[in-house]
């Protein structure tokens, strides 16, 4: 029976002109979607493993120079796109890639994308997940508001059930048709698309997408099952198809449109997001206040420049002064993002009502590229950081400046005694380059 | 039918009391407006709250820089008294540190009076700027703080309002225009009185087109006029005007779409559904795809490389001036050597390297940062063309730039922000070069930032032909929808 009313239902919908119309411009868009975004990664990811390497390669033959120097012009790394960026950007768009490792201070990930497109950006970014999201549903609800509805105002309704259909037979019937209404529309692209990205993929990797992949299956596939059931439900409990579609459509408009909206107005209330002019504020005062005491502790000196702190010790002195701003650092930025994070989890608590907030945090989490991915870039960015920081300050700390008041000053390899000295000198220097540059490689 | 048309205004009258008294009394209207009212007030709240901060971090910018030149020639001048330990790079007798370190010099630009009407772009471009010697690539990239999640999910702005639901709303009052009457039977009855169906719908619409934009218009109108008294001058009367003339034509744009699909003679499910499929279209679809096609046209050039060439050229500088960084470093222990004589300070060979080194970093990157502003002007130059396609983008591009949160005026902020910098370094540049002690009349005489707006004739050109733009649509659409009623069937 189950059977029978699907396959009835299912060729009802497929003769109706809404599910070609519509279906075909999803179709349409999704596959426009997986083009553009494919592309943009091939790009982005060849362009930044080659910067990447060419930003290494110089940093490796810089030739001789004083290590402070060497950390004054840094390097820069790139945060590698994941493969399934291309299915959901996530906050992509807003989020930078590029983080100068330079001395001194950590360095923000730079360059947003968004930056460099216009206002349109903000209507939204064509991405399979935000078709699967929002255009998606409206789908469902476009086709089947009027599933059991109009049943009942044919009169038809009464029929079935006086010939022994069971209601649950009906209903699971009719879910199944509009199921497989959407699975006819997206599974053939979706299922081409997962095994293209998995076979180009290294071997190692797969197993990993494939289990995000399943997962991401999985959960689109209860989003988009909760709609075809709200969507029967309401179908079938509204007193005319006209108010079935406008309860419907007021919820969808509600749903995925405002809610998100509202979220993340109200959770900014809650947890307010400082500006830049007081976070900057706070992080310079407590860096200062860091380093103050570290050098009161350290060489009973109130600033770099007291007389006691004789150049020779300046290796020590950069160590004790970098070191003491770690902890400002790694305060204030950890404030700053757990705000982030304690601001979007408060929004979880929307996805009770509207369905596309929870599942974009899921999604995003699932293709690595919501904030805890940023995070943790940013967090490995500025380990490298202080690990070069590091090895500079231990480099001047062995071979502390030896030419009286010429600090900063790099040996010129000339003759003599002093030739001598400074080319096992140069040795040790360059030694540390190549082990940050084999860690930068192990960097993910 | 038409012959029998004796007083078609007072006709149209009786049909727009009659339609209001049903509306009123169906609660369907009152529901509508008190949505929309919340919606209204909703917006414009979350508008001013995102003004207010923006304009509290200018006021907390000027009152830094006011700050530090205070204490700067405070410093400077017991410096020269002699009554201060001389701190090397902290020293405001010294060009390099007043170019650099000790600069409490801002560039900032104020909101527009009515940017409580659109948050547009400025929750993500910086509204200041802090002036010093440093690389462009090093100061010009920093961007507001903002939740990334939050960014992609946009803000409940009044433009939101006004672009997403505002059509909705339109289409929850109007997708059942005749339909409804038709469903009811009562379209034939109506139809045998002396009264053309054109009439009707006008009637229809009219009671409608007020109720709404009686209060989308005047409520954040009037808020703003009471609260901000910057908002009072002519020029943004003017504005206020043609942002009044773009929401009212955008309004009549979907209540004349929803007109003409009246007239196709359909059930109201189906009206409902054309309209939805058409917002769906005009609203989602054809703004994120444009802007697909935006960045596929244009694209912007690569951040990666600018990247690269950045390292390239800094590496480039720090060698040429690799002698001035390892020159003679003596002032730790010998701070009097930092003494200002006859007028000359010794400016550390140091800074004086980084100095020249960061001008010279600017120099080579400048024609690939030119390219990225020329990109998004010609990105931008495309959108007012594409935004011909969807009535959404139309408004949207003219309501931000009526709130002045558009890429525009950032763009422009950005371009004024570098000549200035430009200004600042060549202020400094003899000064440093020549070793000339900074005195306390030179603290005073500093270069200064001013904001040139925008020229207001430019901006209120591109509002005025889209605001006339959208009404000709919407009169076009409406027109044909009126020709279409009185050869459509009341059955």
């Amino acid at each position: 029976m189950f059977a029978i009313i699907a396959a009835k239902d299912l060729r009802e919908l497929t003769r109706d002109g809404r599910l070609l119309w519509a279906g075909g411009l999803v179709v349409m868009l999704m596959l426009v979607a997986l083009a553009a975004g494919w592309n943009r990664q091939v790009q982005l990811n060849s362009e930044r493993s080659a910067g990447q390497a060419l930003d290494y390669n110089a940093w490796l033959h810089q030739g001789y120079r004083h290590p402070h120097d060497a950390a004054e012009q840094g390097m820069h790394v790139f945060k590698p796109e994941p493969s399934l960026a291309v299915f959901d950007p996530g906050i992509g768009p807003f989020v930078g890639s590029t983080v100068w490792l330079q001395a001194h201070r950590q360095s923000e990930v730079k360059f947003r994308p968004a930056q460099d497109a216009t206002g349109l950006q903000r209507f939204g970014e064509l991405s399979p997940a935000w078709l699967l999201q929002v255009l998606l549903p409206l789908l469902i609800i476009v086709i089947g508001f009027n599933s059991a509805s109009d049943e009942r105002e044919r009169g038809t309704l009464r029929q079935l059930l006086s010939l022994g259909a069971p209601a649950r037979s009906l209903l699971f019937g009719k879910a199944a048709a509009l199921a497989s209404c959407v699975g006819i529309l997206i599974a053939p692209v979706g299922l081409a698309f997962a095994v293209l990205i998995v076979a180009r993929l290294p071997a190692g990797e797969r197993v990993d997408v494939v289990y995000r992949i399943t997962w991401l299956a999985a959960g689109y596939g209860l989003y988009l099952g909760f709609f075809v059931f709200l969507t029967l439900a309401v179908s079938a409990l509204a007193r005319s198809s006209r108010a079935a579609l406008v309860l419907l459509l007021g919820f969808w408009v509600a749903a995925t449109l405002i809610a998100p909206r509202t979220a993340s107005e109200a959770t900014n209330l809650l947890y307010p997001t400082p500006s830049r002019l007081d976070f900057d504020a706070q992080l310079t005062h407590d860096i200062a206040d860091a380093g103050r005491k570290a050098w009161s502790a350290h060489f009973g000196a109130r600033t770099q420049w007291d007389p006691s702190v004789p150049l020779s010790k300046w290796g020590a002195a950069l160590k004790v002064d970098d070191e003491a701003g770690y902890g400002a650092l790694d305060e204030n930025f950890g404030r700053l993002w757990d705000t982030f994070e304690r601001q979007q989890r408060a929004q979880g608590w929307v996805g009770v009502v509207a369905p596309v907030v929870a599942l974009r945090g899921f999604s995003m989490g699932l293709a690595g590229t919501d904030f805890s991915q940023h995070r943790d870039f940013s967090t490995a960015a500025e380990a490298q950081r202080r690990k070069i920081q590091n090895i500079v300050s231990e480099d001047l700390i062995e071979h502390a400046d030896r030419l009286g008041n010429a600090h900063f000053t790099r040996l010129a390899p000339s003759c003599g005694q002093a030739c001598r000295n400074s080319s096992t000198n140069f040795r040790l220097c360059r030694l540390p380059w190549r082990i940050i540059g084999r860690a930068l490689c192990c960097l993910p | 039918m038409k012959t029998m048309q004796p007083r078609p205004l007072s006709t149209l009258s009786l049909v727009v009391l009659h339609e209001a008294r049903i509306l009123v009394r169906d609660r369907t209207l009152l529901l509508v407006c008190c949505v929309l009212a919340l919606m209204v007030g909703y917006g414009l709240f979350v508008g001013l709250a995102q003004a207010t901060l923006r304009e509290r971090m200018v006021a907390q910018v000027l009152k830094h820089e006011r700050e530090t030149q205070t204490a700067n020639s405070g410093t400077l001048q017991s410096v020269l008294a002699g009554q201060t330990a001389l701190i090397p790079f902290a020293n405001p007798a010294n060009p390099a540190a007043m170019a650099g370190t000790l600069s409490g010099r801002y560039a900032t630009m104020p909101n527009a009076p009515l940017a409580a009407l659109a948050i547009g772009q400025s929750d993500m471009m910086p509204n200041y700027y802090r002036i010093t010697y440093l690389s462009k690539v090093q100061f010009m990239y920093d961007t507001e703080i903002e939740n990334p999640w939050n960014l992609l999910s946009g803000h409940f702005d009044l433009a939101f309002v006004i672009v997403f639901v505002l059509p909705l709303l339109v289409t929850t009052l109007g997708y059942n225009l005749l339909s409804a009457e038709r469903e009811h039977g009562t379209l034939r009855m109506l139809c045998s009185q002396p009264l053309s169906v054109a009439t009707l719908m006008i009637g229809k619409v009219v009671v409608r087109v007020l109720a709404l934009l009686a209060i989308v218009i005047p409520v954040p109108l009037v808020v703003l006029l009471l609260i901000r008294p910057e908002a009072r001058s002519a020029e943004q009367l003017v504005l206020m005007l043609s942002w009044s003339a773009l929401v009212a034509a955008y309004g009549l744009f979907w209540f004349a779409v929803a007109a003409l699909v009246n007239t196709f003679g359909r059930s109201s499910s189906t009206n409902a559904l054309i309209m939805v499929a058409l917002w769906t279209i005009f609203v989602l679809i054809l703004p994120v795809t444009m802007n697909l096609a935006v960045g596929l046209v244009s694209p912007a050039p690569s951040r990666t490389e600018l990247a690269s060439r950045t390292r390239v050229a800094t590496a480039e500088s720090l060698r040429e001036y690799e002698d001035l960084y390892s020159a003679d470093y003596r002032y730790a222990s010998d701070p009097e050597a930092l003494l200002v004589k006859d007028e000359r300070i010794e400016v550390p060979s140091r800074m004086r390297g980084f100095f020249l080194a960061k001008q010279k970093v600017d120099e080579q990157i400048e024609p690939l940062l030119k390219r990225f502003d020329q990109q998004l002007l010609q990105q931008q130059k495309l959108v007012d063309r594409l935004s011909l396609l969807s009535p959404a983008m139309l408004i949207n591009e003219a309501l931000t730039s009526i709130a002045g949160t558009d890429s525009r005026r950032f763009l422009a902020f950005k371009d004024q922000t570098e000549a200035f910098h430009k200004r600042w370094r060549q202020y400094f540049s003899p000064r440093i070069l020549e070793s000339r002690a900074m005195t306390v009349r030179d603290l005073s005489s500093l270069p200064r930032w001013h904001w040139v707006e925008m020229p207001a004739s430019e901006i209120r050109w591109s509002i005025w032909w889209r605001a006339m733009l959208m009404l000709a649509l919407a009169s076009v659409l409406g027109g044909l929808a009126l020709a279409r009623s009185s050869r459509g069937s009341i059955e």
